[in-house]
Parts: structure tokens; C-alpha cells; sequence
């Protein structure tokens, strides 16, 4: 069929008439091949510049539409939306800039007209060879999977949960509750962890639209947003289940450091010096010890040293909420024996926000003493413990405890990489699952539809961890509506079966995890649900096989070559 | 987007990026949003910072196609220069009384071809340069404000003083300017209400001891920001006074703290921001950071802080007594922790003011019947435990507005608003 391109100049009022000469661009693109019609108007965003838009396309029966006018960020928006309405596909259109790009930056009339067609003529190369495409959609399941069962999983599965969206739950241990369940109190309040939990599972209980496996693992996650294929296995009776979801929410928590392989502390060689986890068991009323601080030798310790910051360096990060937990655990020790001296050895205090730096305040008033030590160390001194500590300008000197409590960095559960690579989420530097944007999109992950909350994303305090469930929650609630299919990207990326060499690199650099390998014909395969078209696949493909739809190779170099021409 | 049945109408109260976020969200859901803000053009506090930690982006064009989304959405209505005057009913049936300044200007005719700004007469202080820099009567605060139309300031144009100027209206080739506009009142009903009115910085001329306004060279933060801003007054050449660069510069960390009571969670970052940027700019400057604790949580934002120190910043735990002039820059008495007592002599001192409830925090509080706390943040409905929400059902509050925070956690917790919201109507 021949190509019957309309070209249409916008005045801009005087924005763009003024600076560039509209009528010598008329006689000299009117002209050329395919050129059907080529008009200007005085501002083709205005309501009647549209319909006089829409009608010169249906007039001249038009294959193809070039504007010149802003920039596209501006109107190529409103101009799509002219073309769906005339009955053109809209991405048989291309926008020439000759306001920002022209009329406003280059003083020189002549030169600006000269640049406006040129660039012009270059829209009218490409738009020559530009497809057709049309909007796709794709059904979808509103159900959502979470693996991990202690706050934040539970609070995701209470937020997702309805009557047309199931939530299952799948836990690895035998009970719900996650770490917080074994904390005897919860800063800032010093409320119990475990009344925290049993009140958000009563609230969960019988909540028909919640699934919950305990004992259980997650073996396999296949698919892709909107369709995950899921099969969970119980560890306990050997049971198998698969079932699908749309969406899947990583809240795998955290574990502590190991902290063996710093042998300054003195730990599992001195006697009474504990982790911050085993301090929170010896509190606990259905503990080992019944709740009460005791030593070794079953006697209450008269002095304890709190040292912060361990592994700190070896990780490279704050591990953010120890600061705010040592000092709860003064206050647990004040509480339970009054007479105890707490020493608080830290390099900088991090207490953000509105709240807690009175918590800190309210805690030193109790008469718990703060030692700036960037560097400690833990010896045994007869019965007794010494903490030897310094830092860089400030004082230097040692402290006699009885009772030493080390606070670990935190770092990712266990399996919580085993996940990432079944679901193909990049680990960043620190070991932490990359996110879809570090700013913008904190929860989601660079796999659309499978998010990442609580510490499993990083430390994290428990507020933290419930703002980051309810806000994946929001994301999916908004994405994955019941009933409604879901928008795809159009301008996708497709890799040419014939081209192809099977080397793999697009799938090494794809950001979304969007290519796959197809074993038996031995050829990259990109999945159009997941494909955002950034290109990264095109650019990198050795054989030219991967090209993005509209950003192919001949409309850009026909683009190009008009410009340069 | 075809909408939902059961969608509900939101209004969202501030255009940052809570609010921006949170609106989207909700539109995409199918929701109605109406997206109020008081300001002329919406982005909130981010769109003045010329790049942020830590990878350095440049905020606007961060946040710029999040800005055209929200335009382009045909589920939200942005209302600019607005402000909501009443609330009453409950969760999934509250009514709204908006009122809408006029801008004088039509948003349907303006194309933002700034004409009008040049006949002006009148010259103003700008405040969205921290007046640095001047704007005229008619004026949009900085290159690249959405929506992308200016406003005519009442106060200080001379028809509305009651002259007989219209130079603006002759400049207009669209017949955009209306002197005739009218503020509006407008009634919305609404399901749920999400408060998201963030922040403003610490007023240090209340500070005594660090120079401030009564110094050259002193400045806070938020200057420094619009300095550095290639969209601002002084198209990002950092300059003295006397129109030299600076050889050294101090950041004092945390003023305002001890006043107010807590720590802003965010200034550290900024701070080091900051070394990072005036280090690329100026080859060879000399940076020194005044702090008393290091909060840079998370699982980023040392390595940052690594990287920053290594190329030369150095940082000096120090209270700071008190800074006085010293040539044509600033000397600046410390004690370190250890007791010793030191001068540092600086061409440049900016300050890093803490974080404070946005303006009119109070008034909105009162409409909305929901509670402050004692620093003036809305009060979130259970401390450590449910940040977004608020005593009254149905109105969530999300970043700054809440408690200082830093954008990931601002994100979240817009997110959060809408997982709320949207598991309301159940």
C-alpha cells in the first residue's frame, strides 16, 4: 500500500512561528516521497487544533503521521490519543521538536528552520517504517503468595486478604510469630512480642481466605506477574500443593551475624557474654531461665556491658534498629534488678526520627552510662569480664562487667538467597535483593510482581517492617484488580528466531528478567508479560536478533541518515 | 482504564511525593483521586534539590515522568493553589470543602511559553529560591515547575494594588490571563483522606551561635541545595559573596536538634551529599563535617559515607560554641569530644537546619480531627506499631507529615496508605 504521510507544523502561537520560518519548511518538505499533506496550524494541542487534526487525518485518508511541534513529553500523549480517534493506529506517529529543540534555543532564524527540517525530515524517514501495534492485555490472578510468616508476612496476608483474593501464607518453622514472637517487650512502648502476635493472628483466624502452611517450604516459583505457578511441600507430613498466584511477597526476615569469626568479643569462649538474641530468650517468661537475668553461675549480674556496632565493619552498614534495642534492653535490666550498672558501648548513636530520641533521653536518665568506643574489646578478668574500648578523639580506657551483651549486625535469613535465585532477583554489593528503584519503588523488586518487605529487604525496626508490608499490599491491590485483565507494554522487545545464537547475553543483562532460554531450539525467548522495552537486549545482542518494537535498527538509521543528510 | 465497581474517591493532601505516589496507586486501582496542593505547582520539597543520595540522580527528572503521569491520568484531579477549609462525615462518606485560589491564569489556554514574565514590572524576592534570586509578579518558581503555567501573586502585582497595568495580558498570544478569575469553593466527596504534607527545615535565625544572616557566607541547607540547582539562580556555579569559589567549606550537622528535641533521620545523608557534590564541582576544595552521632541506617548508606570520606571530607566530632568572622569567611570554635578545643577556618559554613512539620500542620489538624504530637507531626494511630494510620478512621497520614524520613521510607509508607485504603471498602 502506499505511504501517505501527513506532516503537520504547530505555531505555537508565536512560540514557534516567530523563531523559525514555518512557510520555507512547507516548500521545502512538501515535496518529498509520501508526503500527502503538509499544513501548519496556530496551536495544534488546542480543541479545535485537534479536531482539525483528527479530520485532516480521515480527509486525506493518511497512513502515517508526523507533528511538529514541542517536545514530545509535552503532547506526543495528547496527539496518540488524536490518532485512536481518527481511526490511525497511534504508533504509526512521530514527533518532530522544533519548539525546545529549535525555536527556543537557537537565536538564528535561519539556522533554527534549517535544524526544524531536518529534524522533520528525519521523523518523516522513520515514521515510514514504524508498525502498527496494538495494546495487549493479559488475565490475571489476584491471589498472592508470601513466604515467611513472622510480622510482616502476616500483616501483608491480613492487608491482601478478601472474598475474591486469596493469600497464602507459607512458613518454614511450626508456628507464625517470626522473631518478634520471642521478644518479651517491644521498644518504645515495652509491650510484649508475643501478645503483638497472638493479637494479629486472632485477628487472621478463620479468615477463610487465607491459607496457611507451617512446616512448610515454597519449591518452586515459576511464571511470571500475574501468573506465578507455585508448589509448596510440607516438611512435616510430606505433602505436596501447587497452586497460582499473581503476585509473590518475600519476607523472610533476618538472622544475626555469626559472630565466631570475631574472636575480640570473647564469644562461646567466656562465660556470660551473650548475643542480643540470646538475651531476648534469657527474657522471656517460658524461658530457660523463667524470665530472669541471670549469670552463669545462677547468680543476677551487678554491672552489664552492652556493646554495639558488632560486625558493623565486616558488614559495611548500620544495621539500623540495634542502637533503639540496646537501649530497650537497659531498660529491661533496670526494670528486673534496679540496682544494675548498664554500660552502653557505641560509636554513633542512631536514633531518627520523632520519637525516639526521647526514649534514648528518658533511658540515660535512668542512670545508664554511655561510653563512645569505636573499637572494643572482651577479656576475661578473673571471675570478672573486662571490656577494654577506645576511639579515634575521644577517651580510652577499659570497664569491668559481669555481663556482656553483644549486638551482631543483622543480615538476611538463610534461605532468603535460595529465593532470590529461584525467582532471578540480582543481589546487589551488600548481599541485599535488588530493587525495582532504590528511591521510588522501595518493596518491589527488579522481578515485577514479586516484592521484597521487612528485613528480608534489609534491617529494618518493626514498624518499618509493617509500613513495608502494607505498602507491597498497596502495590499489588492496585495492580492485580479481580475481574480486570492487566495493561501490557506494547513497545516490547522480540528476538528473531532465525538470528539468534543462543550466547545468552540478553538474558545476562535483562533488568527485568525477562528472557528465558529455550532448551530445545536452543534460542533466547523474550516473555512480552514481563518485557518494559528498555532495549538493553538490543543493544547488547552480538547477532542483532533483539530489537525492541519501533526502536528497530532500519527506523532509527533511517532517522539518523535524514539528520545527517 | 476501565474503573471498579467498588472503587472509591480519595483525596490525597500534598503534591510531594507521597502524595504523587499515593495518588497514582490509587488511580491505577480505578480510584477517583483528588490530589490537592497548596502551592502553584506540585513536586513538594524534592523537586528543589538538585540530586540526592545515593546514587546521585538529579531529583527533578527523577520525579518528572511521576509528575507527567499524574497530569496525564484522566482519575486524578490536581488541584493546585488549594487548600482544604473542611471535613466532615466519616470513612467512605466524607465531604470536603476545597477552597481553590484563582492563578489568573487559564491552566486549558496556557502553554507555558513564559512571555508574560518579561513585561512585569514588579521584582520580587523569590521564595522558592530561598530569595536568592528574584521573580516577577507573574512568575512559575523555577524552570521546569508543573504545571508548567504561572501565577500572578496578588500581593505584589500592580493591578491588584489597583493600578491600571495589564502588560502580562498585552504579552499573552493565548488569551490565557484572567484577571477576572475567581477563588473557588469546591465540595468533594470522598471515601478516605490521605495527609501527606511533609516537611519544612528548622527557621536558624533563631540560632544565635552559627552566624546565620548576619554573616557572609553562612548558609543553610536548603540554599545550598538551590545554588547547586543547574535550574537555579545561580545556574549552579557555587560562588561566594565576592563571587570566588570556595576553597573550604564546613557542614554543621544537627541544628536545631537540641530545640526540638529529636533527630530529623536525614540530615547526615545530606550532609554528605552535599561533600560529595561541592567535592566534584570544586576539584580540590577542602570539606569538613561538624557532628556529634553518624545516622546513616540501612543497608546503603555507608557505603556512601565510605566512599565520601575517602575522597577527602573530613569529619571532626565536634560541639560547636560559636562562629565569627574571619577575613571574608567564617572561623568556626569547636571541642571534640575529647576536650580539646579548636578554630576552623572556612570560606563557606552551611548548616543543616532540622526537619519541622510543614506549614499550617496545625489549622489542617484541626479540620481533619485528627491529633498532633508534641513536636507538631500528625500522630499516627499506635506509635511503633501503625504509622499510616490515624485516630479517625479513614484519613491515613504518609512521609514527613508523620515524622522527618528519608524518600524510601516516604514511598513506603504512600504505599501503604493505598494498601490500607484499598482493604478499607472489604
Amino acid at each position: 500500500m502506499a505511504k501517505k504521510i501527513g506532516v503537520y507544523v504547530c505555531e505555537c502561537g508565536n512560540n514557534i512561528a516567530d523563531n523559525v520560518d514555518i512557510d520555507r519548511i512547507i516548500k521545502t518538505i512538501s515535496p518529498m516521497r509520501n508526503v500527502e499533506v503538509i499544513e501548519k496550524y496556530r496551536l495544534l494541542c488546542s480543541e479545535d487544533g485537534k479536531e482539525f487534526l483528527r479530520q485532516s487525518i480521515r480527509d486525506h485518508e493518511l497512513t502515517h503521521l508526523v507533528v511538529a511541534a514541542c517536545s514530545p513529553k509535552q503532547h506526543e500523549h495528547t496527539f496518540m490519543s488524536v490518532c485512536v480517534t481518527a481511526g490511525l493506529n497511534p504508533y504509526l506517529f512521530q514527533m518532530a521538536n522544533i519548539r525546545e529543540q529549535c525555536a527556543w534555543v537557537t537565536p538564528d532564524k535561519e539556522e533554527a528552520t534549517d535544524k526544524a527540517i531536518r529534524q522533520i525530515t528525519a521523523a518523516i524517514a522513520r515514521v515510514a517504517y514504524q508498525e502498527a501495534l496494538d495494546k495487549r492485555d493479559m488475565d490475571v490472578s489476584p491471589d498472592v503468595l508470601v513466604i515467611g510468616g513472622g510480622i510482616a508476612g502476616i500483616r501483608a496476608t491480613q492487608v491482601l486478604a478478601s472474598p475474591d483474593r486469596r493469600v497464602y501464607l507459607v512458613e518454614k518453622s511450626s508456628s507464625l510469630g517470626g522473631k518478634v514472637k520471642g521478644f518479651d517487650k517491644l521498644f518504645t512502648k515495652m509491650e510484649s512480642g508475643s501478645a503483638l502476635i497472638e493479637n494479629e493472628l486472632r485477628s487472621m483466624q478463620g479468615d477463610e481466605n487465607v491459607e496457611v502452611f507451617t512446616d512448610s517450604e515454597v519449591d518452586q516459583i515459576l511464571g511470571f506477574f500475574g501468573n506465578f505457578e507455585i508448589k509448596v511441600v510440607n516438611k512435616a507430613r510430606n505433602e505436596e500443593r501447587d497452586f497460582n498466584v499473581g503476585a509473590v511477597v518475600l519476607a523472610t526476615g533476618f538472622d544475626l551475624m555469626d559472630i565466631n569469626g570475631l574472636p575480640q568479643y570473647g564469644y562461646d569462649k567466656l562465660d556470660d557474654v551473650y548475643t542480643s538474641l540470646e538475651f531476648e530468650e534469657m527474657n522471656v517468661p517460658g524461658g530457660p531461665t523463667g524470665g530472669k537475668i541471670l549469670l552463669k553461675n545462677g547468680k543476677p549480674p551487678g554491672s552489664v556491658a552492652i556493646i554495639h556496632c558488632v560486625g558493623r565493619e565486616e558488614k559495611g552498614y548500620c544495621s539500623k534498629v540495634c542502637c533503639m534495642y540496646s537501649l530497650k534492653f537497659a531498660r529491661m535490666l533496670k526494670d528486673k534488678l534496679p540496682e544494675v550498672k548498664v554500660s552502653q558501648l557505641y560509636s554513633d548513636l542512631c536514633v531518627p526520627g520523632k520519637t525516639y530520641q526521647k526514649f534514648y533521653e528518658e533511658t540515660k536518665s535512668l542512670g545508664v552510662e554511655f561510653v563512645r568506643a569505636e573499637k572494643t574489646s572482651v577479656s576475661q578478668n578473673g571471675k570478672g569480664i573486662t571490656v577494654k574500648y577506645e576511639s579515634k578523639r575521644g577517651p580510652k580506657g577499659d570497664l569491668a562487667a559481669d555481663m556482656v551483651i553483644l549486638v551482631p549486625a543483622m543480615e538476611l535469613a538463610d534461605d532468603t538467597n535460595r529465593f532470590a535465585e529461584m525467582l532471578g532477583i540480582p543481589v546487589d554489593n551488600e548481599g541485599f535483593l535488588t530493587q525495582e528503584h532504590q528511591k521510588l519503588a522501595p518493596v518491589a523488586s527488579s522481578v515485577e510482581g514479586v516484592f521484597v518487605i521487612g528485613c528480608a529487604q534489609g534491617p529494618k525496626n518493626i514498624l518499618e517492617s509493617i509500613v513495608q508490608s502494607e505498602a507491597a499490599a498497596g502495590k499489588i491491590l492496585s495492580t492485580l484488580v479481580p475481574g480486570r485483565k492487566l495493561e501490557l507494554e506494547v513497545k516490547t522487545s522480540e528476538i528473531s528466531e532465525t538470528f539468534c545464537t543462543g550466547c545468552k547475553t540478553c538474558i545476562s543483562v535483562c533488568p527485568y528478567s525477562a528472557i528465558s532460554f529455550d532448551d530445545s531450539r536452543k534460542i533466547a525467548v523474550v516473555n512480552e508479560a514481563l518485557c518494559h522495552g528498555c532495549g538493553v537486549c538490543a543493544a547488547a545482542c552480538p547477532s542483532g536478533a533483539a530489537r525492541v518494537k519501533n526502536f528497530a535498527f532500519k527506523q532509527i538509521y533511517q532517522e539518523v541518515e535524514a539528520l545527517l543528510k | 482504564m476501565e474503573s471498579n465497581k467498588n472503587s472509591i474517591s480519595v483525596l490525597v493532601i500534598g503534591g510531594g511525593i507521597a502524595g504523587i505516589q499515593s495518588s497514582l496507586l490509587l488511580a491505577n486501582s480505578g480510584a477517583k483521586v483528588y490530589l490537592v496542593e497548596k502551592a502553584s505547582y506540585f513536586g513538594g520539597n524534592i523537586i528543589k534539590w538538585e540530586e540526592v543520595f545515593p546514587n546521585m540522580e538529579c531529583a527533578t527528572c527523577m520525579i518528572a515522568p511521576k509528575q507527567q503521569e499524574v497530569l496525564q491520568n484522566e482519575s486524578i484531579e490536581l488541584l493546585t493553589l488549594s487548600e482544604v477549609e473542611d471535613v466532615q462525615g466519616s470513612v467512605g462518606n466524607f465531604t470536603v470543602k476545597v477552597k481553590k485560589r484563582a492563578r489568573y491564569v487559564s491552566l486549558d489556554n496556557c502553554i507555558g511559553c513564559n512571555e508574560c514574565f518579561d513585561p512585569c514590572p514588579v521584582e520580587v524576592d523569590n521564595e522558592f529560591e530561598e530569595g536568592l534570586s528574584k521573580r516577577k509578579a507573574i512568575y512559575i518558581p523555577c524552570a521546569g515547575a508543573l504545571p508548567n503555567a504561572p501565577v500572578i501573586d496578588t500581593n505584589n502585582c500592580l493591578r491588584f494594588k489597583g493600578e491600571d497595568c495589564q502588560l502580562c495580558q498585552e504579552a499573552c498570544m493565548f488569551e490565557a490571563i484572567d484577571y477576572a478569575q475567581q477563588d473557588e469553593e469546591l465540595e468533594l466527596n470522598v471515601g478516605a483522606i490521605v495527609v501527606a504534607t511533609g516537611f519544612k527545615t528548622f527557621d536558624l535565625t533563631q540560632t544565635t551561635e552559627y552566624g546565620y544572616k548576619k554573616l557572609n557566607n553562612v548558609y543553610s541547607m536548603v540554599e545550598v541545595e538551590r545554588i547547586c540547582a543547574s535550574n537555579g539562580p545561580t545556574e549552579g556555579q557555587i560562588v561566594l559573596q565576592n563571587g570566588e569559589v570556595p576553597k573550604s567549606v564546613a557542614i554543621i550537622h544537627c541544628v536545631g536538634r537540641e530545640e526540638k528535641g529529636y533527630c530529623s533521620s536525614v540530615c547526615c545523608m545530606a550532609s554528605i551529599k552535599q561533600a560529595h557534590f561541592l567535592k566534584n564541582k570544586i576539584p580540590g576544595v577542602k570539606i569538613a563535617q561538624l557532628y556529634s552521632d553518624l545516622c546513616i541506617p540501612g543497608r546503603i548508606y555507608q557505603r556512601f559515607y565510605e566512599e565520601v570520606k575517602e575522597s577527602g571530607v573530613d569529619f571532626i566530632r565536634a560541639t560547636v560554641s560559636e562562629v565569627v568572622k574571619q577575613g571574608t569567611g567564617v572561623a568556626i570554635k569547636y571541642k571534640t569530644e575529647g576536650g580539646e578545643e579548636n578554630t576552623l577556618n572556612v570560606d563557606m559554613l552551611i548548616l543543616a537546619p532540622a526537619i519541622e512539620p510543614g506549614v499550617g500542620s496545625a489549622r489542617l489538624a484541626e479540620i481533619l480531627g485528627i491529633p498532633q504530637d508534641e513536636h507538631g507531626f500528625f500522630s499516627e494511630k499506635e506509635p511503633d506499631l501503625d504509622s499510616v494510620n490515624t485516630v479517625r478512621e479513614g484519613i491515613f497520614i504518609a512521609g514527613c507529615a508523620q515524622s522527618p524520613k528519608d524518600v524510601p521510607d516516604t514511598v513506603a509508607e504512600a504505599e501503604a496508605t493505598v494498601g490500607r485504603i484499598l482493604s478499607l471498602s472489604r
